[in-house]
């Protein structure tokens, strides 16, 4: 099962990305992993090559929301409208409830929205679900 | 007995070029030369012309041929690929380090009417790629029907998503297909060395279909190579060969293309720098189609004319002259400067070429901000380290100064975006213009055949 892994926008924090990487595959996915500073077009291009069923985007440097914005649509117009989108990490400046960060993200078109201390079991139980979910509705 | 001897003879477009070499102690020392105009109804006869003249010389009697083609323009491919930036890119990588010339590039579902311009072009070969293994099936099988129902008669490659490889073979059954490993397996992973070796296989049967060219192949006991790709194989035998000889590259420039061949490592790395999309080979090839100094300078003079016209106005010559002499030498692909004034007309013409493929060939630096500091991002391949250039070819293998070359390199500013061209190489002319004769001989004389070739250069001096 092909997922997306990458850091969005300018963003360096590589640390949590190598844990992403191994986790999930550990876990059973095959993690195609673009690293730190990945563009928009970048975890499209990989997604359609691999068919990913995936992409799960970090950001850890509080500029989340503008590196996210416009991702869905792009997603979209490139032909990828059945993908799934996880965002995560420290996604906006400051001491916003997460609550607030997910309502934010999810009206950008992610379906799940982690804060940064998350636990993976859960997040790979709920990748899997909705997989399937995918899956079983095309 | 020793064999003494070897001929190496290179088919051209314009003309059919031949060297003598001697075998002693290992070395290669060219001897003989000989060139006759390329009989293209008919290639036997100017390649019998040149052999007859070199074998005049009565050690070469008895002596091996090898022997390369670039007859009919080189082999024409198509390129398809997934999206632009990964399996798209990777395809041409292959295609032109095959030796091969891109006509066309797709990338996404082909189209009906993208098929109709494909049928136009007639190419020899439809490099089919897209999709990591396992990956995206649903675009490749689409352009496989698509493939299957046209009226190409190309041979169609197959080097995409190996999962559906069967599938896609299959739905070509009727076509003149082949397969080989994924040029892309998992995302970002360039592996173009299978897909290569059967474009090469493909030439040969191809080029050895045509022309007479069949009839020099039973005479003479040994198959061409694409004259590209004895270039190629020239340029990856010298690091091993010559000491010292561990990152340049060479331009070789023609009445129609120019070829850029480098080696040096892609990516240097370095904590502050990142690099983004495909990883390039340490040997790398590409073709300008558009560049020349004959057949293609209308296109140059139309491209790059702000340049031209800047460099007019600094050599203080006349712009309309240089126009005219652009109109009368672009239908005569023989045509030579008759005066100082186009010589200097044709020092710029093939500096702009230089300028341009080196600048197409180089991979891009540029500067991020970002909240943890100053970054720089880095694109396409490292030319910085390029520490020799060699020219090639007609014009370039004739150079007696380094100005022409030195437009290769890079103007010497560190701006936020820069190019990666090489920054104060050391400039050579191929001398004898003996890298296409010397790329034939590689396979037989793999350490001989790059040392004579770098023995015979000319240093010139790179003033700007």
């Amino acid at each position: 099962m092909n997922i997306i892994l990458g850091v969005i926008g300018s963003d360096c924090h590589s640390v949590g990305n190598k844990i992403l990487e191994a986790f999930f595959s550990e876990n059973g996915f095959h993690v195609i992993n673009l690293g730190v500073m990945v563009s928009q077009d970048e975890f499209i291009d990989a997604a359609i090559e691999s068919d990913a069923k995936a992409i799960l985007v970090s950001s850890l440097y509080g500029h989340g929301e503008i590196d996210c914005e416009g991702l869905r649509q792009k997603c979209i117009e490139r032909g990828l409208e059945d993908i799934i989108l996880y965002a995560g990490g420290n996604l906006v400046v400051g001491k916003s409830p997460l609550e607030a960060v997910e309502r934010k993200f999810k009206a950008l078109g992610f379906d799940r929205v982690f804060g940064p201390n998350v636990d993976l079991h859960e997040a790979a139980d709920m990748l899997r679900a909705d997989i399937a979910a995918k899956e079983a509705h095309a | 007995m020793p064999e003494t001897a070897v001929l190496s003879i290179d088919i051209g477009s314009t003309y059919t070029k031949g060297g003598l070499f001697f075998v002693e102690d290992g070395r290669l020392r060219p001897g003989r030369r000989a060139s006759f105009p390329t009989t293209t109804d008919d290639l036997r006869r100017g390649f019998a012309a040149v052999r007859a003249a070199l074998a005049a010389d009565e050690k070469a009697s008895g002596a091996p041929v090898y022997f390369s083609s670039s007859a009919r323009g080189g082999l024409k491919i198509a390129a398809i690929g997934l999206t632009p930036d990964l399996t798209l890119s990777i395809a041409r990588m292959a295609a032109c380090s095959a030796g091969g010339k891109i006509v066309r590039a797709f990338s996404y579902r082909l189209t009906e009417e993208e098929i109709a311009e494909l049928e136009t072009l007639a190419p020899d070969i439809v490099l089919f790629t897209g999709g990591t293994d396992g990956g995206s099936e649903k675009t490749n099988l689409h352009n496989a029907r698509l493939l299957a129902a046209s009226r190409l008669n190309a041979v169609i490659l197959y080097a995409g998503n190996r999962k559906i490889r069967s599938e896609v073979l299959s739905l070509l059954a009727d076509k003149e297909a082949v397969a080989a490993d994924n040029i892309m397996p998992d995302v970002g992973v360039v592996a173009i060395e299978p897909a290569r070796d059967v474009i090469r296989r493909i030439f040969l049967e191809k080029i050895v279909d045509g022309k007479g060219l069949a009839d020099v192949v039973r005479e003479v006991g040994t198959l061409p190579k694409p004259t590209p790709l004895a270039v190629y194989d020239l340029v990856g035998a010298i690091p091993a060969a010559c000491p010292g000889w561990d990152d340049f590259a060479v331009i070789d420039m023609g009445g129609a293309t120019t070829d850029f061949y480098s080696y040096t490592e892609s990516f240097r790395g370095g904590d502050a720098v990142l690099l983004k999309g495909i990883r390039e080979p340490v040997l790398k090839r590409t073709v300008e189609g558009d560049l020349g100094l004959r057949v293609s300078v209308e296109a140059l003079w139309t491209s790059e004319k702000p340049w031209f016209e800047e460099r007019l106005r600094i050599d203080g010559l006349d712009a309309d002259g240089f126009a005219a002499y652009i109109r009368s030498v672009a239908s005569r692909i023989e045509a030579m400067p008759a005066t100082p004034i186009e010589e200097s007309y044709d020092a710029l013409l093939a500096g702009a070429c230089v300028r341009a493929a080196a600048r197409r060939h180089a991979g891009t630096s540029t500067r991020i901000y970002s909240p943890q500091g100053a970054f720089r991002v880095q694109k396409g391949k490292d030319l910085t380290r390029v520490g020799r250039l060699i020219g090639s070819g007609g014009y370039l293998s004739r150079l007696r100064d380094g100005r022409v070359l030195a437009q290769a390199c890079a103007d010497a500013v560190d701006t936020e975006e820069r190019l990666l061209l090489p920054e104060k190489p050391l400039l050579y002319a191929d001398a004898g213009y003996l890298f296409p004769l010397l790329g034939n001989l590689v396979a037989a004389f793999p350490e001989a055949a790059p040392r004579a070739a770098v023995a015979q250069l000319l240093k010139l001096e790179s003033t700007r």
